[in-house]
């Protein structure tokens, strides 16, 4: 092999094993490497200046137009609080203080980050809309809008279509200050599998 | 093997290099793309008044369903574009800026502006904002303005959506 033919092939190796991998972090998803909280995960840069390059095209790919967290923070959850992926055949019940915010919500998406087509048409839940005054929220996300084979009602229900695997997106708008200099530490919803 | 040793070294630096790029040229290129398609149809500096997301019109990724999106694509190669969002009483609204790498130039909500309009001068470098626009600066010539609005009661949609439409993306 001519010296012209192994620089050749170093730089076509190298271009390929360096995009692979910045390809293969990027889809590692908004859960990797960030501030965790429970089953969820965080970042304080989303949308900002701040992020590094790989936290800014993990917000591009898994959470395009991200605020910023003064104004929303975003904390997305791929398992249970017992650290088990999360199943759309399976029923979770999430269960939380009302969390410091002017409001709150928990959304369902498939795993690459869409609504899941349910017959419900439920894709959220929104705490403090669905929970006026309440000081805790129960919010029930599976297949059916049951619980032990007895309804619920669904304004606090989350579809999961039965899909295969899912993640959820609790977003908080005007996070109070206690939230936003401390997300590891806030009161987040605990997410409990109930039945499968 | 002594002469691969400059190989190695060349397919290190160039693997490098080709990592950083990529993490860098990602954002702009799903930018583009997002804009694209959630701007289909439409010329740039107008707002596309988008209905509700559904798991069968969702444009763009992780969308959240209990917001109203008014979505514009904005160019200010040829001058400042403003940007009014007219104010929904009751309700959370804002707006916010996106340059072409995805960062936020400016967000104004509700709370910002006391329940007034956010009236916005998008400009670069050399251009001045009109009188009664707050200037924001852009790194890019193109970005993305998105006016969300929480909707709690789908009953209210259509008066929303008909106030909303008086919120305007133009060039100055």
């Amino acid at each position: 092999m001519k010296p012209w033919h192994r620089l050749t092939l170093a730089t076509v190796l190298g271009i390929a094993a360096g995009a692979s991998l910045a390809v293969y972090r990027v889809r590692g998803g908004l859960s990797a490497g960030q501030i965790t909280n429970g089953p969820w995960a965080t970042a304080k840069t989303y949308g900002t200046k701040d992020a590094d390059a790989l936290t800014r095209a993990r917000v591009a790919l898994g959470g395009l137009l991200a605020l910023p967290a003064k104004e929303a923070m975003y904390f997305t959850a791929r398992t249970d609080s017992a650290g088990r992926h999360l199943d759309g055949k399976c029923t979770y019940y999430l269960n939380s203080q009302q969390v410091p915010a002017r409001w709150w919500s928990v959304t369902a998406y498939d795993a690459s980050g869409r609504l899941i087509s349910s017959p419900t048409g439920r894709y959220s839940v929104g705490g403090i809309l669905a929970f006026p005054g309440a000081q805790t929220a129960s919010v029930i996300v599976g297949p059916k809008p049951t619980t032990l084979s007895k309804p619920i009602p669904l304004r606090m229900f989350v579809d999961t279509g039965g899909a295969k695997t899912f993640e959820l997106t609790l977003r908080v708008y005007h996070p109070a200050p206690s939230i936003l200099t401390g997300p590891e530490g806030a009161y987040l919803p605990s997410i409990t599998r109930l039945s499968c | 093997m002594r002469r691969w040793l400059a190989p190695l070294a060349l397919g290190l630096a160039t693997a490098a290099l080709a990592y950083q790029a990529t993490l860098l040229a990602t954002p702009f290129a799903l930018m583009r793309a997002a804009a694209s398609k959630a701007g289909t149809g439409l010329p740039i500096n107008v707002f596309r008044f988008a209905p509700m997301t559904t798991a069968e019109n969702q444009t763009i990724v992780r969308p959240s369903p209990d917001l109203f999106y008014s979505l514009c694509v904005f160019d200010v190669s040829k001058g400042p574009v403003l940007v009014r969002t007219e104010p929904i009483p009751g309700h959370y609204w804002s707006v916010s800026i996106f340059d072409a790498r995805t960062d936020v130039a400016a967000v104004r909500s509700d709370r910002d502006t006391g329940g007034r309009p956010a009236m916005l001068a998008l400009v670069k470098a050399g251009q001045v904002a009109p009188a009664g626009y707050d200037a924001v600066p852009v790194g890019y010539d193109r970005g993305v303005a998105l006016i969300r609005i929480l909707l709690a009661d789908k009953a209210e949609f259509a008066a929303i959506d008909a106030m909303r439409r008086k919120s305007f993306c133009r060039a100055a």
